[in-house]
């Protein structure tokens, strides 16, 4: 959308699914590169040899680090970066505004309160029910947020509004808590900014449940979408009710963002900057889209864990750090090309 | 045929239509007229079936809040144009209530281009929507409305944003619906224009209905000198059409 100045060509001749198959092969290639690399690197031909279960595969001990770590990792991050991003192309097209994102109703403030309360809870027997916190918070916040706004999508931007206030509030509480117990002050530090080093195929389990259940959901009505970008009357003429999409499409995006938030802590950018990449590549409106963007938000975010992993080897970024560092300066690109959107 | 009994709309704590009683016959082009704010977009709304009121609303004997099952056309005043979408994935979007959304039958295919032609809009079938002009993008959405085919069409200030000449380029475009036996309701601040193509005019002032009649015993009455607060006076023409003009 952004790079629409190329916009005279012949929309038809760009097939949606090339696009889908170059993304999942994009998928495909960069999950491989994210099971071989990291402080012990697997060879390919090995890790095919152990997975076909041929003879001459890994050792033990690398077996161990890629049944173990490396794909519980890999499978969680690009479940992360597909609900990431998936929810935040409806977000924007729910909301009608570009810069709308998983973050701005509250749902990941919600959470980082909600996770701040299990970390710096005097004993520390909260901290195994992190997720279930996170996930809680992020649920209230948007609730709280819906409720502020009154009327649900009377003014679009009203829902927006009460979220950024919800969110800002959960954060001044959560800064409190964090103060007052200075001690936790590292684990949750290290939780906002974003990892997945608590992968294992448990959080893999519990997380794909719910997110492919979300985007399940979001990619039954993604259609119907298509409709939200026009006034409401418009879209009732043409056959939907914009209200009751707009609602199943909010409950569906929150409940795949928290589950991200809540497996992975906070993860900015993953859902700006990818359905904004694919749209501007495959000139498509977001509902033509959204099997793109899903594939390329979960390549994008295993690429950034590899990052994360690799750059300060043996030591850990944050990826919150990757996906900011080349987020941060895709959102002002954005926000400066705005105007055109607008006009 | 649309019959509107004790219609009252309010919208928060202001009541913006007030008990109105009208018959709106089937197959002609009807015209709400009057000042800002007399409440002639929220009674499209509402014969649209998108606005709750108090009341009945019946077209064809269905009381019309929530009936999904007509097939009506709505035309804005103020269109949120789609970022993304081609010309003709916009036009297409008028069959999404009979093929499903998202998918495009062969017939469909066919009427579109039709329409794109007859709208002259063929040619700039694969722009992007929102690099069209105002004449275009009003064009754009009478071809939406077309592809429809609807019973009933509703047009909020179809000309208010476009020159002289592309007003009349697009009421003769609307004409072309009558011709299909469509009923089309509009609202219009031009009261002259409203006379030359509407079969009857609504006068509309402050929620209330002053009068509704046909076009000409309309223009020539009291009322609607009334509705404008004197302000207005009605000449005829030697052809024996009528121009209203404000007062200086």
């Amino acid at each position: 959308m952004i790079f629409e100045k190329r916009g005279n060509r012949e929309l038809r001749s760009i097939w949606d699914w090339r696009i889908t198959a170059v993304a999942a092969l994009l998928l495909l290639i960069i999950g491989l590169l994210g099971i071989s690399f990291g402080p012990i690197n697997l060879r390919f031909d090995q890790i095919f040899k152990t997975i076909l279960g041929l003879p001459n595969g890994l050792t033990d001990q690398e077996r161990a680090v890629l049944i173990d770590l490396r794909l519980p990792r890999v499978l969680l991050a690009a479940l992360v970066g597909g609900a990431l991003a998936t929810s935040g192309a409806v977000y924007q097209t729910v909301f009608r505004n570009p810069l709308a994102d998983p973050y701005l109703l509250g749902a990941a403030s919600g959470a980082g309160l909600g996770a701040t309360i299990a970390i710096t809870n005097a004993h520390g027997n909260l901290y195994g029910l992190l997720p279930v916190f996170a996930f809680c918070g992020a649920i209230l916040a948007v609730l709280v947020g819906f409720f502020i706004s009154g009327k649900f999508f009377a003014e679009p931007n009203s829902l927006l509004l009460s979220g950024i206030a919800v969110g800002s509030f959960a954060t001044a509480v959560q800064t409190y808590l964090q103060q007052r117990h200075s001690a936790s002050l590292r684990p949750v530090y290290s939780w906002i900014l974003g990892e997945l080093t608590a992968a294992s195929w448990r959080v893999v389990t519990w997380s794909s449940i719910y997110i492919l259940i979300a985007l399940a959901i979001l990619f039954a009505i993604s259609k119907q979408l298509d409709g939200l970008m026009l006034t409401d009357e418009e879209a009732y003429s043409l056959g939907i009710n914009p209200n009751q999409i707009r609602v199943i499409a909010v409950i569906a995006a929150t409940l795949a963002t928290a589950t991200a938030v809540a497996a992975s802590g906070l993860i900015g950018f993953v859902g700006i900057v990818v359905p904004h990449l694919v749209r501007g590549v495959s000139h498509r409106v977001t509902n033509r889209a959204l099997s793109t963007i899903a594939l390329v938000g979960a390549a994008f975010l295993v690429l950034a864990d590899l990052g994360a992993r690799t750059l300060l080897s043996p030591a850990e970024l944050p990826i919150g750090v990757i996906t900011a560092f080349v987020g941060a300066p895709f959102f002002l690109v954005v926000l400066r090309r705005k105007r055109m959107v607008n006009q | 045929m649309i019959e509107i009994q004790d219609l009252t709309v309010r919208i928060g704590a202001t009541e913006i239509l007030k008990d109105l009683n009208l018959t709106i016959a089937a197959n002609n082009w009807t015209c709400f007229v009057g000042p800002n704010g007399a409440g002639k977009t929220t009674l499209l709304k509402s014969i649209l079936g998108s606005q709750s009121y108090a009341g009945s609303l019946k077209d064809d004997g269905v009381e019309v809040f929530n009936n999904h099952d007509r097939n009506v056309a709505f035309v804005p005043q103020h269109p949120q144009i789609p970022v993304g979408m081609s010309v003709t994935e916009y036009v297409m979007l008028g069959r999404a209530k009979r093929d499903g959304w998202g998918t495009e039958s062969k017939e469909s295919r066919a009427l579109v281009v039709d329409t794109l032609k007859l709208t002259g809009l063929y040619g700039m079938q694969n722009q992007f929507i929102t690099r069209l002009s105002g004449g275009e993008m009003q064009r754009a959405l009478i071809a939406r409305a077309l592809v429809q085919q609807p019973e009933l069409i509703l047009l909020d200030e179809p000309t208010s944003a476009l020159d002289l000449h592309h007003q009349i380029a697009v009421l003769n475009k609307i004409e072309i619906l009558k011709e299909r036996e469509v009923t089309i309701i509009s609202t219009m601040h031009d009261i002259t224009l409203a006379a030359m193509y509407a079969d009857q005019i609504v006068v509309m002032k402050e929620g209330r209905i002053l009068l509704s009649g046909a076009s000409d015993v309309v223009v020539h009455s009291d009322q609607l000198k009334e509705a404008f607060e004197n302000r207005i006076n009605v000449f005829t023409l030697d052809s024996g059409r009528s121009v209203i003009l404000p007062n200086k």
